[in-house]
């Protein structure tokens, strides 16, 4: 089966100028946790997840002991995610893998995978975002 | 591409009922109405239109404004149906539109429609810059239905200036002051919206008269094309090259659901142009399948087959032009 066949059509993104307290808002309420980031053309040039704005919040000393139970609380964390709020997505995109919509399940999968994502944007020939594939999409087809 | 807007986007709730008591004959009686049957999808006419092309195998993406679970639903029956989805996410709660069909009165239903989340500005910004971004993509724009609290009645009317300068051609489907002053910029193709009032701008339509001094105001304006209902199976097409009569010979006892038919019009008209049809064969065949639509309890009739046989009993008379 085809990108085009198990993708999404859901065009749901932000811009690299969005502020990241938009791009939250945006997250909660369509319930995502990952935005395709798009330029004025539609073209894809990055993604944002909720993974990687909860650790540009935590402590830079987080890495080191992999947990956040010697926190007293979230104060902390709060405090970074509130100067964070008003800064642009761009400053914490990173870059986006993608599928071409004549790529195979087989292939995404693999990426899907490997990479760890909930999701990966389709891009047509041009780079426009035009779906997105989450693991469950994959998941609900193969169990049919 | 085609891509359509509807700013006020609804879960259309439809329930069959065998008998409609709305009087009590004790006051201490409370009505309680069981439904046969029901159902529910996503609606809001730009959504209706991008269903129905979306079914008909048309690149359609469906722009406006969600909220809430009912956003949610909304957004997972279109994903379902083929549409592209590029809507702006905001507080509240999108709206509900019921429609109660009693039976042997499928033609006068009961309608109770909620207003709709008032859109703050700052998602009618990210929202034009989502719709400049879509337009590049897009061969016609559909603006249509109604307007949210919040927006301004000259939305069209901007939308549609939006639309004319990046070279994409506009559709109107939508009544009263917002289908008037998108009017004024002289848009492809209006179907005015007259459920709620039977007047185009300031002009009443009542009459085949009225409905053709309306129709050519519209095209003073530049507008190519505008169709106008003048009952329910028969409409009026104006355009700068004449002016024609559609009628199909249709028992109004034979309709079950008439919500949405307008909407299954403009896409099959659409659909047809798309395709390479003139201007006069694509509404024949969006009469048909505003016909067809009406014909069955689903909102819109998605069977071309049962569009095609409609297409017979659509007549279309000349009746101004050479």
């Amino acid at each position: 089966m085809k990108a085009r066949e198990l993708m999404r059509r859901d065009l749901t993104s932000v811009e690299p100028d969005t502020l990241i307290h938009e791009a939250i808002y945006l997250m909660e309420q369509a319930g995502l946790s990952t935005l395709p980031v798009v330029d004025e053309e539609g073209k894809l040039v990055g993604v944002i997840t909720e993974h990687d704005l909860i650790h540009a919040a935590l402590p830079e000393y987080f890495e080191m002991l992999h947990s956040i139970s010697f926190l007293p609380n979230l104060n902390q964390v709060q405090k970074r995610l509130r100067e964070m709020a008003f800064k642009p997505v761009s400053d914490y995109m990173k870059e986006a893998l993608s599928v071409r919509l004549d790529d195979e399940d087989l292939h995404i999968a693999d990426l899907l995978i490997r990479k760890r994502l909930k999701q990966i944007p389709v891009v047509d020939e041009e780079g426009k975002l035009v779906g997105v594939i989450r693991r469950i999409d994959i998941l609900s087809r193969l169990v049919r | 591409m085609i891509l359509t807007v509807t700013l006020n986007p609804t879960l259309d709730k439809f329930y069959w009922v065998d008998r409609l008591p709305l009087s009590l004959e004790r006051a201490e009686e409370e009505i309680l109405i069981r439904a046969r049957k029901s159902s529910s999808s996503a609606g809001g006419k730009g959504i209706n239109v991008s269903v129905f092309l979306a079914c008909m195998g048309v690149e359609t993406v469906a722009m406006g404004f969600l909220a809430g679970h009912t956003g949610q639903i909304i957004l997972r029956d279109l994903l379902e149906r083929g549409v592209t989805a590029n809507f702006v996410w905001i507080e509240g709660e999108n709206r509900t539109n019921i429609t109660v069909i009693e039976k042997g009165k499928e033609y006068h239903p009961v309608k109770i429609h909620e207003e709709g989340p008032r859109i703050p500005t700052h998602a009618q910004e990210i929202f034009l810059k989502k719709y400049r971004r879509m337009l590049k993509r897009a061969e016609y724009v559909v603006l249509a239905g109604a307007i949210p609290p919040g927006i301004s009645e000259t939305v069209y009317k901007e939308l549609a200036q939006e639309a004319g300068r990046a070279g994409v051609k506009v559709v109107v489907h939508a009544g009263r002051r917002p289908l008037w002053e998108a009017v004024k910029t002289g848009p492809f193709f209006v179907k005015p919206d007259v459920r709620e009032e039977l007047v185009v701008g300031d002009m009443p339509v009542r009459t085949e008269e009225e409905i053709i001094a309306a129709g050519k105001k519209a095209v003073e304006y530049g507008c190519q094309a505008c169709l106008i209902s003048h009952h329910v199976t028969g409409d009026i097409l104006i355009t700068p090259e004449g002016i024609w009569e559609y009628e199909a010979e249709v028992p109004l006892t034979k309709f079950k659901n008439l919500v949405g038919a307008d909407d299954a019009l403009v896409g099959g008209v659409l659909f047809r142009l798309t395709k390479g049809d003139d201007l006069l064969e694509a509404v024949k065949f969006g009469m048909a399948a505003a016909l067809a639509s009406a014909e069955v309890e689903p909102k819109l009739c998605l069977a071309p087959a049962a569009i095609e046989h409609e297409m017979r009993t659509v007549e279309v008379r000349r009746k101004e032009g050479s």
